[in-house]
């Protein structure tokens, strides 16, 4: 039985303090070359609170439609003249209230347009970065996670889609007026907006990533930094199987 | 009575994990690549740097820390808690990179929950990530869920028969054959023959959808994946809703369902043992849970007046509860709607199902189906036996891989861990309570992250509290690794500071 060769106390917390002072490095090093450079590109904004992403702010619903009049062509029981302007959250935070409801609603166009039968499926965001902001990572205003909705529109407005967002791309920002249903019964989505009409209000554009130039050099120092302790761990590795 | 650590203890620990870093640092090449070939020149530099500190600590830790000693079972314990606690600190780094998390933080907890297949995200505008970040998002998956542990030492495989006692610390119970790099080999069949066929199926059926052939092709790689791994993240906010296809959905359940089981009973049918799939205990106590699952989350849902239709209440209802019962965490329904729209009983199915998880020996999480099945043995057992005459000698026996007899000791221990995963879904509810989340909403969340279910309800967003932020991150530690390797890290820590030399 091979003899215990217990580390002294202080051994132990010296390793330990250089393994947290090691990772305060890599922490520090992440946050200073993250995207944009501090030195460039927009400022962070104050984050505004944003109740309606907290789940503990209580939700008044408007009163809802009775659910007899869910889906019909008529003028729903609401003291709102109809279409009225929704965002995402309201849709979801009260969906019976607005269940068979004409509606009008406002996002960019997201991922794809997926042409099914008489229409297409279009995820259409409403979040801060379909608005002013902008798309992630072109600044540094985090406002959380994507808001939106599946509009099922019609082929006219399908056709006129240029630019969805997705990777370095700002989708084409379509405006709807349809019904919004729980359930659609023609295609059994949940939570969608059936349009009726629409249009394109504004293109959608490529955004251009800027170019950083410390993130350059600090990725050729490391790279180097790693090729050569690669290097340096495979002779090492390499002459102990010599030795053997 | 505590010894302090040796020498060889730390050296033991530091090498594998150095051993494993470097595998992880190898695997960011992948996004690289990606980043690329598709002109993600910012992305591409973060995995530059994110693969050049990994590798280079990695291979550090290989050339000071080498030694002849051989792991025993608590080091290896040790070092696969030390393994998911850092590796997720390298993996922020080209996350953080991106431009879509808030702080480090964010990125860690986004890197922990790729890691340990949990789904629960801290991404800001998912929506315009860059394709290689997700790419890297859902590469964790696959290097969690495989085991990368198992693998990278495989390919370095100077680690020999030690790492036996990796393998068991990552929570696969059941060594498929012998020799555990036969088993990991083994995984990767298993791993490769399921992508041969549910890629291009996943591929096709996006296509169908309305995807032009060249994105459906990125969709179809991070479904399969998540799915497979039965993990969570998607590549886009909507999660499976995005698509609006049943075929779409109806392939992600049958990955889903090849994810959740064990890679025993996958040996099994490897071995044209079609039978073990209606004979296992483990098998038939997940679907008896699946179905009444499903048959509650149903009476729920007609309650609440949710779905009008009895198809659409299964496409969806079915979804939902596999989803949560794989631990995989995929949805077809917006997070705020379990709350808004399906009434009371049909999310509270949805947290039990993620809470009882899938099968032991495959990558979902929660209790499992084979300890609640050990459980119901053992309290009907229990029952025979007040039953039976005073001198009975009465046997129970289960089936898994063959007939195997029910001792007390395994029944003891199936409830120690579902006692244990109660108290760590209770703490992270208490903590979202003393935030001022509703009891419900708390529970499901810890919930999620405990089991790595990793369906949300909306609690988990980038604006939550750092306490609830870094407690869901220890959730989902300690719940991938159901609790003892995460015991025996911290049994070293406290043998450092107390033990006697």
């Amino acid at each position: 039985m091979s003899r215990r060769r217990p580390v002294r106390r202080w051994r132990v917390l010296a390793g330990a303090a250089m393994a947290l002072a090691a990772l305060a490095a890599i922490i520090a090093l992440a946050e200073t070359l993250r995207h944009p450079l501090p030195s460039g590109g927009p400022v962070v904004a104050e984050r505004p609170e944003d109740p309606a992403a907290d789940p503990r702010t209580e939700v008044v619903c408007p009163e809802p439609a009775p659910r007899e009049d869910a889906g019909r062509d008529g003028p729903a029981l609401t003291a709102e003249p109809e279409p009225v302007t929704v965002t995402s959250t309201e849709l979801y935070d009260c969906p019976a209230s607005w269940d068979g409801r004409l509606i009008a609603y406002e996002g960019e166009a997201i991922g794809g347009v997926l042409t099914r039968g008489d229409g297409a499926w279009v995820q259409v965001n409403d979040d801060v970065y379909a608005e002013a902001a902008g798309p992630l990572p072109a600044h540094r205003d985090y406002r959380g996670g994507n808001s939106g909705i599946g509009v099922f529109v019609p082929p006219t407005l399908a056709e006129e889609i240029d630019a969805v967002g997705g990777p370095q791309q700002r989708g084409d920002r379509i405006a709807v007026e349809g019904r919004f249903h729980r359930v659609d019964s023609t295609s059994g989505e949940v939570a969608i907006i059936r349009a009726e009409r629409g249009a394109v209000v504004a293109g959608g554009e490529p955004f251009v990533d800027e170019r950083l130039p410390d993130r350059e050099r600090a990725a050729a120092l490391l790279a180097a930094l790693a090729l050569a302790l690669v290097a340096a761990e495979r002779w090492q590795a390499w002459r102990r199987r010599r030795a053997r | 009575m505590l010894f302090r650590p040796d020498a060889d203890d730390f050296r033991l620990i530091g090498l594998y994990t150095g051993t494993v870093l470097y595998g992880v640092g190898v695997a960011m090449l992948v996004p690289l690549v990606v980043a690329l070939a598709l002109g993600e020149r910012n992305e591409a530099l973060a995995f530059v740097i994110g693969a050049s500190l990994t590798v280079s600590v990695g291979a550090l830790a290989r050339m000071t820390l080498r030694t002849r000693a051989t792991l025993t079972g608590a080091q290896g314990l040790a070092t696969v808690a030390l393994i998911w606690t850092v590796v997720p600190v390298f993996a922020a780094v080209p996350l953080l990179l991106s431009g879509h998390y808030l702080h480090y933080l964010d990125a860690y907890f986004e890197g922990m929950s790729g890691f340990a297949t949990i789904g629960l995200t801290l991404a800001n505008d998912l929506d315009h990530m860059a394709r290689s970040v997700n790419v890297w998002r859902h590469l964790l998956h696959v290097l969690g869920g495989q085991g990368i542990v198992v693998v990278v030492l495989t390919i370095f495989s100077s680690a020999g028969g030690a790492i036996g006692t990796l393998y068991t610390g990552e929570g696969e119970k059941d060594r498929i054959l012998p020799n555990v790099v036969s088993s990991a080999a083994f995984i990767m069949r298993v791993l490769a023959a399921y992508a041969a066929i549910g890629l291009p199926l996943l591929w096709l059926a996006t296509i169908r959808a309305g995807l032009d052939p060249a994105p459906a092709l990125f969709h179809a790689f991070t479904l399969f994946v998540t799915a497979f791994d039965t993990a969570g993240f998607a590549p886009m906010s909507a999660s499976a809703g995005f698509y609006r296809s049943a075929l779409v959905e109806g392939v992600l359940i049958l990955v889903m369902v090849a994810g959740a089981f064990s890679f025993a009973i996958h040996y099994q049918l490897w071995q044209g043992r079609h039978r073990e799939l209606t004979r296992s205990l483990e098998t038939r106590t997940f679907a008896i849970s699946l179905l009444a699952i499903m048959t509650l989350m149903s009476v729920g849902l007609v309650r609440a007046g949710t779905f009008g239709d009895g198809g659409d209440l299964f496409r969806h209802g079915f979804f939902q509860a596999l989803s949560a019962h794989t631990t995989t965490g995929l949805s077809t329904v917006p997070g705020a709607l379990f709350v808004t729209d399906w009434g009371v009983l049909a999310p509270a199915m949805i947290a039990t199902a993620m809470a009882l998880g899938g099968m032991a020996g495959s990558t979902a999480g929660g209790i499992k189906a084979i300890r609640v099945g050990l459980l119901v043995r053992g309290i009907l057992a229990d029952i025979r036996r007040a039953l039976s005459p005073e001198h009975a000698v009465l046997v129970d026996t289960y089936h898994a891989g063959g007939r195997q007899i029910l001792r007390q000791g395994q029944v003891k221990a199936a409830m120690t861990i579902f006692i244990l995963f109660l108290v760590l879904y209770l703490g992270g509810g208490v903590l979202g309570l003393f935030y001022g989340y509703d009891l419900r909403l708390a529970l499901f969340e810890s919930t999620a992250a405990a089991a790595t279910g990793g369906l949300s309800v909306g609690i988990v967003r980038p604006d939550l509290e750092w306490p609830l932020k870094a407690f869901y991150i220890l959730q989902m530690l300690i719940g991938r690794l159901e609790f003892i390797a995460v015991f025996a890290l911290a049994g070293y820590v406290v043998a450092t500071l107390r033990g006697r030399v």
